[in-house]
């Protein structure tokens, strides 16, 4: 595995916020990484910073072995995808894709063309007068597009329907496996993205919490779940994530099992089941919110994931 | 930066061939230019109604007054019209309209703030020359037709050398100008891109205590004559001249405040 992208001790304050706190991050190439986290959590700073977009308070920064801050030789194969991203006021998507092309050596205009008819973008008409999702497919597909060896797509899907989100999926999997590259994922929406990530970040507080691959990380945790007795007599003794109860059945999740120990959780009555990746960001990161360990644990659930 | 080597297998990913400089400006300059109606068509539209409204206004002054010498008063009088000088703001307007839209886009499609700056600026120089010659032809066709046939005068006025001032002191006096607000409308914006409203403020705020400052001062030392007597003696030529100075700070302190900007959502 090869690292594109070094960061050391990388910090970032502003007024009264650090946005990004003494992160040490290493992304290898070839991966589809999820940058997970909360909103304000410091996901678009970090990627600002990686991107040469915003300047380091302290420490350092290597992508392709060199800085990006106004590196053209970095920045050409770098393409940064955000939710924010301005358009000139008499622009259209043809302006977009159009231009595009000069700064992307790799772009692939008719994966572009194709992109184009799968969103059905409008392509004459003026971008301030589309909709949140048409706006949010002309930063996919050109990012899709550019196939830059280092791509981020920053929220890239506001406004984006359900089919549009799958069709967006389902190019970057086909186009990833042909053109194997780097691509960084934030995302609010864990779950669906869940099968894609093979590898997962989750920052909180300007933090890095969990730097770990999805498979091991969907193996971090499992839920059991069965009679309230049972499970109690389980859980005893080990440490318990989440617990929610109703009547006299209860779940509980709890940390990786052996197979010693799902096979004793088993002939106890009890099923063993997964952990969803969304579920484990939110127990990580849910921070100011009591330990859910009380009969009200799903009540509190649903509080963090509205936040 | 703390120091910190990176690791032989970073270097195994980095870069063998280096995009080429040139390249990557050349494209800032035609992301500039992609949108050809506002760059083109607009100015001209504009000039083309200012054009013709002081065709009317001509018309008229040339109908109310029949004798000769009165009509060639009228012609001097015009020598100091303005008419021009909103194609002139909308030069400053596009000025700051290609930092405020196109940074943000640019930097969008990871461009650097120098590609951009670079970029930008030869776009400046070519719409200045472009234009520079455009408003050339058209001095030397209204005295040509002796002020388009009603002693009508919007491109031989004083502030551009007059009535009698050869072609290439026109073309470099225009495109002069025209750099002069393209590079201040730019500068002023960058500095929105930097420090966003705090810093518009501050700087217009400044400015206006450095205008009304200098007033002041002149004011006290009754300097006001020996202002215009600058002027006079200077001249159109030599007062343009003089403006490329202020044009070369806005270019290089543009790039300065661009260069630590970060465009924002």
């Amino acid at each position: 595995m090869t690292a594109v992208v070094e960061a050391r001790g990388l910090t970032k304050r502003y007024k009264n916020v650090t946005a990004v706190d003494h992160v040490d991050l290493t992304i290898e190439e070839n991966t589809i990484y999820g940058l997970l986290g909360r909103n304000g959590a410091g996901k678009t700073t970090l990627m600002q910073l990686l991107t040469g977009q915003e300047f380091a308070g302290s420490g350092s920064i290597r992508v392709f072995g060199e800085d990006p801050v106004e590196n053209a030789r970095v920045l050409s194969r770098i393409s940064f995808i955000k939710e924010s991203q301005k358009y000139p006021e008499d622009f259209t998507a043809r302006h977009v894709l159009r231009s595009a092309p000069w700064f992307f050596p790799e772009w692939d205009a008719e994966f572009a063309d194709r992109l184009v008819a799968d969103f059905r973008l409008p392509l004459k008409t003026r971008i301030k007068k589309l909709s949140r999702g048409q706006l949010s497919a002309i930063g996919v597909i050109t990012g899709l597009a550019s196939r830059a060896p280092l791509t981020f797509f920053d929220e890239p899907y506001l406004g984006l329907d359900a089919v549009a989100r799958q069709i967006f999926y389902d190019r970057l999997l086909e186009d990833y496996a042909e053109h194997p590259r780097t691509v960084v994922l934030s995302t609010h929406l864990i779950d669906e993205v869940g099968d894609l990530l093979e590898h997962v970040i989750v920052i909180d507080d300007g933090a890095i919490v969990i730097d770990q691959d999805a498979e091991s990380l969907r193996g971090s945790a499992s839920t059991i779940a069965g009679t309230a007795a049972a499970v109690d007599a389980f859980t005893a003794g080990r440490e318990v994530l989440h617990s929610e109860r109703l009547g006299g059945l209860a779940t509980a999740t709890v940390g990786r099992l052996s197979a010693a120990e799902r096979a004793e959780a088993s002939a106890a009555g009890l099923e063993v089941g997964p952990v969803s990746l969304q579920q484990l960001v939110v127990r990580t990161t849910a921070g100011s919110v009591p330990a859910a360990t009380s009969a009200d644990a799903s009540t509190s659930f649903d509080k963090e994931q509205s936040a | 930066m703390t120091s910190y080597s990176p690791p032989a297998t970073a270097t195994a990913a980095g870069i063998a061939d280096a995009p080429h400089r040139s390249h990557r400006i050349l494209a800032v300059s035609r992301l500039q230019l992609s949108n050809r109606m506002s760059v083109f068509g607009v100015p001209w539209m504009i000039l083309g109604f200012i054009f013709l409204v002081n065709l009317v206004i001509w018309w008229i002054i040339y109908q109310s007054v029949a004798d000769p010498a009165d009509r060639t008063d009228a012609l001097e009088g015009l020598q100091y019209s303005g008419a021009s000088f909103y194609f002139f703001v909308y030069m400053l307007v596009l000025g700051v309209l290609s930092m405020a839209q196109y940074f943000p886009l640019a930097l969008g499609l990871s461009a650097t703030r120098r590609e951009f700056w670079f970029g930008t600026s030869l776009v400046f120089v070519l719409l200045s020359v472009l234009y520079g010659v455009g408003f050339t032809v058209l001095a030397t066709i209204e005295r040509a037709t002796e002020g388009w046939g009603f002693g009508g005068r919007m491109f031989t006025v004083v502030y551009f050398g007059g009535w009698d001032a050869p072609w290439y002191t026109r073309l470099l006096l225009f495109t002069s100008a025209f750099l002069f607000f393209f590079f201040v409308g730019a500068a002023i914006a960058t500095i929105y891109q930097r420090w966003r409203v705090n810093g518009m403020l501050a700087f217009f705020a400044t400015l206006g205590v450095v205008l009304v400052g200098a007033a002041v001062l002149i004011t006290l030392g009754s300097g006001w004559p020996a202002v215009g007597a600058w002027f006079a003696s200077t001249g159109a030529a030599g007062v343009v001249a003089w403006g490329l100075i202020p044009t070369a700070v806005a270019a290089v302190v543009g790039y300065l405040v661009l260069r630590r900007a970060t465009p924002r959502g």
